[in-house]
């Protein structure tokens, strides 16, 4: 029990300590930013796991785990997954969502209904559909998935082995011809 | 030597969630609604990990320590769950994604007005509002779409976040 209490006080902590440099530093780059926040909070957790008694000066009997590496090692898991699998994905959800984008846009939409072409044109707060796909290529490029090159687009050698990656998982579920 | 626990419980999770991931694929693969039988198949397989852990936990170890093994696997699932959820959707939706998968089945570059007329175009929005749809989250009107009520509070419900993170428009 241990683990669970350590790794939900330091995802509250990282979750401060994010809106903090969010809204003190913004940067272009908020998701490298979030990971150093991350990383910063795992050091620390790391440190307070083995600074703190394995009861935490409260907990029963009944509720320690044992032996001692395996409540380390769910430490580590809790607070990766919520950083992995919570923070960091509501942040891809809020910044980079596409759905929750449009939803939005209907939201703030003057009228009640609206078309293709209307939510096409107006995508993000009137900055369009080419606006959106520019920022996801321009994205890839710096993580050098792809290069541009004469108003082409080419894989890296990198982008390659990750494509195959992604095709692969989709051929196990069956959404990819088979080779 | 009984082992503890906190190892039961991890352990009943882990076999729990191979489980959900091959049950998952199947269903898939036999062409199952995706976002249904993900939620399906995961609340079968965590009821049965709960099941699993709170059974073996109290034969082996009596019933005080049921309180630690039931937690400890509940939270182990969930978090194999929060980490399997967004690595599926990024293989199925992202835009990156399929744009990177386009060029590798096309020789490896393509001309770039050609992706922005497939990745930038009417058509994604017909696709993705299409997903809106079968999701309850926008209605048809006439040759439009407006929010349905459960649309119009998940687009509500994100508002203060971004505004608390400071993240302007995004998208």
């Amino acid at each position: 029990m241990k683990a669970i209490c350590l790794a939900s006080v330091m995802t509250v902590v990282l979750l401060v300590l994010v809106t903090f440099c969010f809204r003190l530093y913004p940067s272009a780059h908020r998701a490298r930013q979030m990971l150093f926040v991350y990383l910063f909070c795992l050091a620390v957790l790391v440190a307070l796991w083995f600074a703190t008694p394995d009861d935490l000066g409260f907990l029963g009997r009944s509720l320690l785990t044992e032996p001692a590496w395996l409540d380390f090692a769910a430490t580590l898991l809790f607070f990766s997954a919520a950083f992995f699998g919570g923070a960091l994905q509501l942040y891809n959800l809020c910044d980079r969502g596409f759905s929750l984008r449009i939803l939005v846009d209907m939201l703030e939409a003057p009228i009640g209904a609206v078309d293709v072409d209307y939510l096409t044109a107006n995508y993000s707060g009137g900055r369009g559909l080419v606006w959106m796909y520019r920022k996801r290529i321009d994205d890839i490029v710096a993580a050098r998935f792809i290069d541009q090159v004469n108003k082409r687009i080419a894989l890296t050698a990198k982008g390659e082995k990750f494509a195959d990656l992604f095709i692969n998982a989709r051929r196990v579920l069956g959404l990819e011809p088979p080779q | 030597m009984t082992s503890s626990p906190a190892l039961v419980a991890l352990a009943a999770a882990a076999a729990w969630f191979l489980v959900f991931f091959f049950i998952h694929v199947g269903g898939v693969r036999a062409g199952f609604e995706n976002a249904r039988w993900l939620l399906i198949s995961y609340a079968a397989c965590f009821l049965g990990t709960l099941v699993t852990a709170i059974v073996l936990t109290a034969w082996h170890h009596g019933m005080q320590t049921i309180v630690l093994a039931a937690t400890m696997a509940a939270l182990t699932s969930a978090c194999l769950f929060a980490l399997y959820v967004p690595a599926l959707y990024t293989i199925l939706t992202s835009l990156s994604v399929q744009t990177m998968m386009l060029l590798r089945r096309r020789g490896g570059a393509l001309p770039e007005a050609e992706l922005y007329d497939r990745f930038a175009s009417h058509k994604i929005m017909e696709q993705r509002l299409a997903t809106l749809l079968a999701s309850g989250y926008v209605a048809p009107d006439g040759p439009s779409y407006r929010l349905t009520p459960r649309g119009r509070v998940i687009a509500k419900l994100f508002r203060p976040i971004k505004i608390l993170w400071n993240l302007g428009p995004g998208g």
